[in-house]
């Protein structure tokens, strides 16, 4: 039984357009979840939906097999983590941290405790007395942490927590992020718009797109196997050839495009003489130069270099083929000429179908 | 360009202020200090021990004080209201409020006399419905005085406070409701001392408003003097003008003292403000 759970929620600011519509996602007790989405998608107003801050016009929320859908934002008990950090500008850091307790009635002999506890988690201690404008900005983001983490959440609610930061702490930070969520065991939805950041952190990814939930899996998995072409270009899949398929036997693909024949292995499910996307990263492919009369291997075309461009290390190649134009990485020294006739093969466990979207 | 010639943009109003206001308090001042060709407190000694001039004092500073805390009550709401509104509502609100400004305060007053005298708007009203028999004595009171004030003076309060208001980050409210703080504390603990600093505009503005306004308390208050009226009538009536110097430096004094107060106030709601 999942932890949380939206049922076919719908919301929409001011009565308009529905921003989701019959949404749904459940998340395990434990778990790091991350809403990845270009930007506009939904993913904050998902997040404020769950926590509470917005009200869904139809649908629910169920949280510990209990309805949370009218439980109001004070009476849920989740933490919220700010893009913005919201900490209170009037309050020094102790009495943000505090803040929450003191909702709660907690002894002030305990908030004394407690208070330094988080800060050391945090790695803040000493900087009780600081003021919110005397401090960094990753400074900041860790005091809004620990102000969401010493109420002892029954949930944590991330908003885009590190794009205020630059690039080295931002990977500190999440880093330090899931080592938290993780000694804590806190069950956690964590929204970003960084491939990276959410991959590396989060148990599972959910891919959003135009207010639907694309594909929700481990990191590994929509890593190497999307779902549909969106997910696909989303996370930096460059090629998108269409083909159709003529056969699929024992998990093996055959397929067909512009009568070439190619091999692929079955990952998502795929219909016999549907046509669709296979999509392939430029790195998985392999490139040599093409040899006059030498036997083609399967899954292989034969292309001309177009475009080169260098990427540091290594170079990116634009093919022209019968497929129509590949995008292809290679650190071959020296680099092929433009103009160049090259073999490309597509290793049938690199090429994935996806839906046409 | 050079700092040094960037002062003189200052200049002009700098002497407008210096010939036309700072000189005429010293010397108003001053003067109060100077009886019979020495320098002497005696004047206030005088003015501090009459109980009809020490009742006038207190008046317009009870007056004043409950004016301001009138406004601060109703004017609260108003402007978080009116903060939280789309821009072109937030506009229509805020061009409702600042109207009353357009009408003088003759004018107003006179309608408030209409509304609240003898055979008024509301006495009739009142006898109407049969909760009186003999109609009420609001004109020509406290009361009186304090409504045309408030009435005078609540726009002032209402845009001073949605001038803070509508910056303070509105997270930080959903920041305190995810940490268990219900509607009204969330507005206690964040928004109201965030708005301190218009709170403390606006309470200056309305306060010393109060304590120097004339044409209100004369039309409203009738023999009911305060400050004001009393400095008007000792120059202008009886031509005592060291009497009225010594109740213009009162004024001055008290002045200053409310607006160092209410930054101690301030200071203590809000140490970052
Ligand atoms: N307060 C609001 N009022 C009206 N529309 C909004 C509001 N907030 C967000 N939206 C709209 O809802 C959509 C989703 O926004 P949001 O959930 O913030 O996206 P994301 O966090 O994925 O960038 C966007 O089209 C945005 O314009
Ligand atoms: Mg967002």
């Amino acid at each position: 039984m999942s932890l949380i759970s939206l049922e076919d929620v719908t919301v929409a600011y001011d009565n308009k357009i529905n921003i989701l519509e019959k949404f749904n996602l459940n998340v395990e007790k434990g778990k790091l979840i991350s809403l990845l989405g270009p930007s506009g998608c939904g993913k904050t107003t998902t997040l404020r939906l769950i926590a509470g801050f917005l009200e869904a016009k139809a649908g629910k929320f169920t949280f510990k097999d209990k309805n949370y859908t009218n439980i109001p934002v004070y009476r849920r008990n989740f933490g919220f983590v700010f893009q913005n950090y919201a900490l209170f500008p009037h309050l020094n850091v102790f009495e943000n941290v505090a803040f929450g307790l003191k909702q709660r009635k907690v002894p002030k002999s305990e908030i004394r405790k407690r208070v330094p506890e988080m800060l050391e988690l945090v790695d803040l201690n000493g900087f009780e007395d600081r003021f919110v404008t005397e401090l960094s900005g990753g400074q900041r983001q860790r005091v809004a942490i620990a102000r969401a983490l010493v109420i002892n959440p029954d949930l944590l609610l991330f908003d885009e927590p590190l794009s205020n930061l630059d690039a080295n702490l931002r990977i500190a930070m999440r880093v330090e992020i899931r080592r938290i969520q993780q000694e804590l065991g806190i069950t956690s939805i964590y929204v970003s718009h960084d491939q990276e950041e959410c991959f590396s952190i989060s148990d599972e990814v959910a891919i959003m797109n135009k207010g639907v939930i694309e594909q929700l899996d481990s990191p590994s998995v929509i890593y190497k196997y999307p779902k549909t072409e969106f997910v696909a270009r989303f996370i930096g899949f460059t090629n998108f050839i269409d083909f159709e398929v003529e056969s699929s036997e024992n998990g093996k693909l055959l397929l067909n495009s512009n009568h070439s024949k190619f091999r692929a292995l079955k990952t998502n499910d795929v219909k016999v003489n549907k046509s669709y996307k296979g999509v392939i990263r430029p790195e998985s492919i392999k490139m040599k130069s093409y040899i006059e009369n030498e036997k083609q291997s399967e899954n292989s075309i034969k292309g001309s270099i177009k475009i080169s461009t260098f990427l540091g290390g290594l170079h990116q190649y634009v093919v022209n083929t019968e497929l129509g134009e590949i995008t292809v990485n290679s650190d071959r020294e020296p680099p092929y000429d433009a103009g160049e006739n090259v073999i490309l093969s597509l290793p049938e466990d690199k090429l994935v179908l996806v839906e046409k979207g | 360009m050079n700092k040094k010639y960037f002062y003189l943009l200052l200049l002009p109003c700098f002497l407008f202020l210096l010939i036309f206001m700072v000189i005429p308090i010293l010397v108003t001042t001053l003067s109060s200090f100077y009886l019979d060709g020495r320098i002497t407190l005696e004047g206030y000694r005088s003015f501090l021990t009459d109980h009809y001039f020490l009742n006038i004092l207190f008046r317009t500073l009870r007056i004043s004080l409950l004016t301001t805390t009138i406004c601060i009550i109703l004017g609260f709401p108003v402007a978080y209201y009116v903060s939280k509104l789309n821009v072109k509502l937030k506009f229509i609100f805020i061009a409702a409020a600042v109207f009353p400004l357009l009408i003088s305060p003759v004018v107003r007053s006179f309608s408030w006399m209409a509304i609240l005298g003898r055979e008024g708007i509301f006495n009739t009203l009142l006898k109407k419905i049969g909760i009186i028999n003999e109609p009420i004595q609001f004109l020509y009171t406290e009361l009186a005085i304090v409504i045309g004030l408030v009435h005078l003076f609540l726009p002032l309060m209402i845009i001073a406070l949605i001038g803070v208001m509508e910056n303070i980050d509105y997270d930080l409210v959903k920041a305190a409701q995810s940490l268990g703080a219900s509607r009204f504390t969330s507005f206690i603990k964040i928004v109201f001392p965030l708005s301190v600093p218009g709170l403390v505009v606006g309470s200056v503005l309305v306060f010393v408003g109060s304590l120097t306004a004339y044409t209100t308390p004369q039309l409203l208050g009738g023999s009911r003097r305060v400050m004001s009226t009393l400095l008007y009538q000792q120059s202008l009536t009886l031509n005592n003008w060291y009497t009225a110097s010594i109740i213009a430096t009162i004024m001055i004094v008290a002045t200053f003292i409310i607006i160092g107060i209410m930054n101690k106030i301030a200071q203590k709601l809000n140490p970052k403000g």
